[in-house]
């Protein structure tokens, strides 16, 4: 109880803003903010804090963190940390507190961010304030072809989570979950599980360890309801900060699969080889890696499926390419950051991987989500746009499938099985996807019309191929790569 | 015995991508492709063989549809034109007496956007029908230019559901008939909005159907690669003309209604003798799909049949019939 909230503010963090504080940096100020536990007992015995006693009891009251989080939710906070309400200004109690809000400087590490928004939030509860907004910046939806640096040009739409809203004691008195239907308690809800990230967040940076997403679902799952609401506060909080996910200490579970000539030197020391095993290796976050060794790689393809990445690994391709001359890697579908990570890494020449730029091609179904795929490799994703400057391989070429091949297998009725009609869900997406192209003026006339060729191809024709249907056919796979790899490659 | 066809024109690179479809007037050759602007090309001088540039470009419609336009279609009258949109609008146009074409509306079905599909014009210009991806046929009035921002619905067919890839009226009004990807064909009754035959026969998708200019037949064909001929007031099917290998994605017949023009997945284009039912010429100019073919009428000073093909080339080739076959 207690001590949970002093694992929040730490006990460290406040010497921080003594330095700046103008109104009281004496000696005894400086021993009052030792801890948070002083700060509630000893404000009687310090002359410089004009604190009434009955507001410091309140405070305790109010401020008992174990009350509160069985009622989930009477934490809610400012996340914009801009703040000092100039009719408050003026309030003698507590003005020590207050000039903290007034600091110059303001808190440049994720750890200090974090913890300024919990001092708000302690703050506001202390002033008993009649509404506490959280205030959220989401992340804009835009055209992942659009050059970032614009992003000005966007609104930035803001999520306001207000607590307690119009009725307190309404809201005080749901406590449970299940009754979702009521709007103060979705309020309640988002409020507790934006504080509880924050407070997953600021545990992995104090302490040093990185938390998956996966895992900060599981330590709550009560809580947070499902894996999707975590992902999207974490992605908020991270754009609102405006730092990447991965300065706030969080990852994702690797995913990504890699095969194929290279080698990889780690951190650790360790070198992975990894054409030994056929299955590949998991794709290991950049922050581990030292270098790779590309001398041996003519091509890397990637690839959309896992069931593909496998069938062409043990196929005959194998000995004549994968291993001697090429690399695959697979994201298993939409790929994750970390396996975006690897692949500019790749291909991007740098004294990590030996001035190397290897081709590298995408192998993806003949469908919309397909397209999709290889257009977030390529420019970067819609959710994560204000990540993808790091994140894209614009020199990835697409290899198939095209519509060329969709007859590859020949004419009988088993590769035609390969071809599905589209349904209303895909025509409905490749028209948006059509549309997004449009969104960027500065891309390329030309390629803007490339780009949209296949997606009118597939509406045109009704039909949609997966790579599944090469493996109906023979060596249909390898005659592909055979075909489409060592031509552009030579 | 079999007819030759030269090829005695090309306009390569019509288009900055494929060509969709195409629409012809008594003067003109209008073409529709990936690109947001449809074009129009000439064919008035072509008649004359000491033309340099039998087919020029006589306007660029630009920003026509932004996403690309996939179908274009004209009335029989040459004075209407409708093209069909991947963002879902319908445009129609009009041609003055200098020759230029100008949009005098465009529709927007009140359902959601995207839905109207294939398209065609009666020969007067006044109705547009389209189809839609769930199966719907729709029939506007767009004889009044501006009124209710371009037509008005005044016909919808309803059908099993199967997406309409496919559409004609025939040449006295009277008849609208559909192709779908479930193989149907239907026909409707324009009077009385009533379902007049179901055609049997083709089981797989039905990419184009098309009214002989007397209205006594009806051809259709698609992914079964036979081109199937119907008797329009009976619904029987009289003649299955194979030949094809590939998917049948246009077709056409000629202002005679003897001889029916067929455009496929793997670049050829093959001509086909209604009396005789079989076969008489095949065109290869490339691999690529053609994803549209059409007669050009014959206009004065024309003595031999041209015909236009055009698709992922990105061209519009012109063959005509050679002398003395």
């Amino acid at each position: 109880m207690e001590d949970e909230f002093e694992d929040l503010l730490g006990s460290d963090e406040p010497s921080q803003y003594l330095s700046q504080d103008p109104l009281g940096a004496t000696a005894g100020s400086v021993a009052f903010y030792e801890s948070e536990d002083e700060f509630l007992d000893d404000g009687d015995d310090v002359p410089q804090l004009t604190l009434e006693p009955d507001v410091s009891t309140s405070l305790a009251r109010d401020n008992d963190p174990g009350e509160q989080r069985k009622t989930k939710g009477a934490r809610a906070k400012n996340g914009s940390r801009t703040k000092p309400r100039p009719s408050k200004a003026s309030r003698v109690t507590n003005a020590s507190k207050k000039s903290m809000s007034n600091v110059v400087t303001l808190p440049t590490s994720p750890l200090e961010k974090i913890t300024a928004v919990f001092e708000q939030i302690a703050e506001e509860m202390v002033e008993r304030e009649p509404e506490i907004t959280i205030t959220l910046n989401v992340r804009p939806r835009i055209a992942p072809q659009t050059i970032i640096s614009d992003a000005a040009r966007f609104e930035v739409k803001v999520r306001h989570i207000c607590f307690p809203g119009k009725t307190a004691e309404e809201a005080w008195r749901f406590s449970k979950r299940a009754s979702t239907s009521n709007r103060h308690v979705q309020r309640l809800i988002w409020a507790a599980v934006v504080l509880r990230i924050l407070e997953l967040m600021h545990e992995a940076l104090r302490t040093g360890v990185t938390i998956s997403k996966r895992d900060m679902y599981y330590r709550d799952p009560a809580l947070f309801g499902s894996q999707t609401h975590v992902d999207r506060y974490v992605d908020d909080i991270a754009f609102t900060f405006n730092v990447p996910r991965s300065a706030l200490n969080v990852t994702a579970v690797a995913k990504g699969l890699v095969v194929g000539a290279l080698s990889i030197c780690r951190r650790d020391g360790s070198v992975t080889n990894a054409a030994v095993d056929r299955d590949g290796i998991l794709i290991p976050s950049l922050k581990d890696i030292l270098s790779v060794d590309l001398q041996a790689v003519k091509w890397i393809l990637v690839i959309e499926k896992e069931a593909s990445f496998r069938s062409i690994a043990a196929s005959s391709f194998w000995d004549k390419g994968v291993a001697s001359e090429g690399v695959l890697i697979t994201g298993k579908g939409y790929p994750d950051i970390a396996t975006r990570a690897f692949l500019r890494y790749l291909c991007t020449p740098s004294p990590h991987n030996g001035f190397a730029s290897p081709p590298c091609y995408a192998l993806v179904d003949f469908d919309p989500d397909g397209l999709a795929i290889m257009s977030v490799y390529k420019h970067g994703s819609a959710a994560l746009a204000h990540e993808s400057a790091e994140l894209r391989v614009p020199q990835l070429q697409w290899l198939g499938l095209r519509s060329e091949h969709m007859l590859l297998g020949g004419d009988s009725t088993h590769a035609s099985q390969g071809l599905l009609t589209l349904t209303a869900r895909d025509r409905s997406k490749a028209r948006k996807m059509l549309g997004r192209e449009v969104e960027g003026d500065d891309i390329d006339e030309v390629e803007l019309v490339e780009a949209r060729r296949p997606l009118q191809v597939m509406l045109m024709l009704n039909f949609k191929a997966e790579l599944q249907l090469l493996d109906a056919v023979p060596g249909s796979m390898t005659q592909l790569l055979d075909q489409e790899l060592h031509a552009s490659v030579g | 015995m079999s007819k030759q066809y030269l090829q005695t024109h090309t306009i390569s690179s019509a288009h900055p991508t494929d060509i969709f479809s195409l629409a012809v007037t008594a003067a003109h050759i209008l073409s529709a492709s990936g690109s947001s602007s449809l074009r129009v090309h000439s064919t008035a001088s072509a008649a004359n063989p000491d033309t340099e540039d039998p087919y020029p470009l006589t306007q660029t419609l630009e920003g026509a549809h932004k996403l690309g336009a996939h179908h274009i279609c004209a009335s029989r009258d040459g004075k209407r034109a409708a093209s069909a949109g991947f963002e879902g609008s319908v445009k129609v146009w009009e041609v003055d007496e200098s020759g230029a074409w100008r949009s005098i509306g465009a529709i927007v079905d009140n359902a959601k956007s995207g839905e109207v599909w294939a398209i065609a014009l009666s020969e007067d210009g006044k109705y547009l029908a389209g189809t839609s991806y769930d199966g719907r046929i729709n029939i506007w009035d767009v004889s009044t230019p501006g009124a209710e921002g371009g037509g008005k619905k005044i016909r919808e067919f309803e059908t099993k559901g199967s997406f309409g890839m496919s559409i004609d009226i025939s040449p006295d009004g009277a008849l609208t008939a559909s192709g779908h990807a479930s193989g149907s064909i239907y026909i409707f009754s324009n009077s009385t909005g009533r379902l007049v035959h179901s055609l049997p026969g083709l089981l797989k998708p039905v990419r184009a159907v098309t009214f002989s200019p007397g209205c006594r037949y009806i051809a259709a064909a698609g992914d079964s690669k036979v081109v199937a001929l119907y008797d329009v007031r009976s619904g029987e099917q009289v003649a299955n003309l194979s030949g094809h290998r590939s998917w049948v994605m246009s077709l056409d017949w000629s202002t005679t209604g003897e001889w029916l023009l067929s455009g496929a997945h793997d670049g050829k284009a093959k001509v086909w003798s209604i009396e005789r039912r079989e076969c008489v010429a095949t065109q290869t100019e490339s691999e690529k799909t053609l994803w549209a073919v059409k007669w050009l009428p014959k206009t004065a000073g024309m003595r031999n049949e041209t015909f236009a093909t055009a698709g992922a080339n990105r061209s519009i080739s012109f063959y005509r019939e050679a002398s003395g076959t």
